[in-house]
């Protein structure tokens, strides 16, 4: 049973961990070589892909804003750039187009870089064909520049702190509903069984009565 | 505009579900340090009537008026969200 219970609670870490992973916002320095728009056919992986331009229509198929990109350590990184519109994500992105424009503009060969600080959510993986989401685009002097991740930080303090708040409600609901009604309940079992010793000692007096008075 | 109106009616809902959620553990810690603080003085008064008149005041006072953050907070972050991520 242990094995079960560890396996268990493994998976659910695994699984918020790759939920967080996935949905919070990262940023990559990386120079930006090239960007095109091509159709998407959604397959198996209509999941890992967000939603079509605010406004426009819903169909199987659209076409798709890509960014190219060489990380500073040499490998290639493509991001996709989609609206998340008024969906989950929960990034209200509505400016994929000028985001294509900015990424545009800050094309650079390897001979004279520019270097781009892309911040985006999700994941590369070729096995999918899923690519990050491009959430906006700046420059940065070089390839070496670090960000702290404060919302990320600030994220997780404020989950914790809603978190703490859900527990401390739960606590007293417990402490002031549903501890008293069950003491409560406990008293009727106590009264009903009371009543219950009470009547069967009127039964047994009664049935006392029908018998003879002691021989003498 | 379809997946605005979604967000706004199912934000809503959560928001009102959250709502009503806080304002039951608000009024029940008033209520529980209503109780304390007549279990240590033994008054003024007596006891029902004590908790009574400090829970009419809660109904008027400012903790009360300041649950609707619960509305408010969210719709500034979205705003805020828009703002920061699509024009700043």
């Amino acid at each position: 049973m242990r094995y079960v219970k560890w396996t268990f609670i493994a998976i659910i870490a695994l699984l918020l961990f790759s939920f967080f992973h996935y949905t919070l916002p990262q940023t990559d320095i990386a120079r930006v070589v090239g960007t095109e728009n091509r159709r998407i056919d959604f397959g198996e992986n209509s999941f890992f892909w967000a939603s079509p331009d605010v406004g426009t229509a819903i169909d199987k198929n659209r076409d798709v804003f890509f960014i190219q990109t060489f990380r500073a350590d040499g490998k290639p990184m493509v991001y996709r750039n989609e609206d998340t519109g008024w969906g989950w994500p929960p990034y209200f992105k509505l400016d994929s187009s000028n985001l294509q424009a900015e990424a545009q503009n800050m094309v650079s060969n390897s001979d004279n870089p520019r270097w781009a600080a892309i911040t985006h959510y999700g994941w590369r993986n070729e096995f999918l064909t899923i690519f990050p989401n491009a959430i906006s685009i700046r420059s940065v002097e070089g390839p070496d520049v670090g960000f702290f991740p404060w919302f990320n930080v600030m994220f997780f303090i404020v989950l914790g702190g809603v978190l703490l708040m859900l527990w401390r409600m739960w606590a007293q609901f417990r402490e002031r509903t549903i501890d008293p009604a069950l003491e409560s309940i406990g008293d009727t079992i106590d009264e009903v069984d009371a009543k219950a010793d009470n009547l069967w000692a009127r039964v047994t007096r009664w049935l006392g009565s029908w018998k003879g008075k002691p021989r003498r | 505009m379809i997946g605005f109106i979604r967000l706004a009616v199912f934000g809503f809902i959560g928001l009102t579900v959250l709502y009503f959620l806080v304002s039951i553990y608000s009024r029940s810690t008033r209520r529980e340090e209503l109780e304390k603080a007549w279990g240590a003085e033994q008054g003024p008064g007596d006891r029902d009537g004590f908790i009574a008149a400090g829970m009419a005041e809660y109904e008027k006072g400012l903790r009360k008026k300041l649950i609707w953050l619960v509305y408010v907070i969210p719709t500034l972050a979205v705003i805020a969200a828009v703002y920061l991520l699509n024009f700043a």
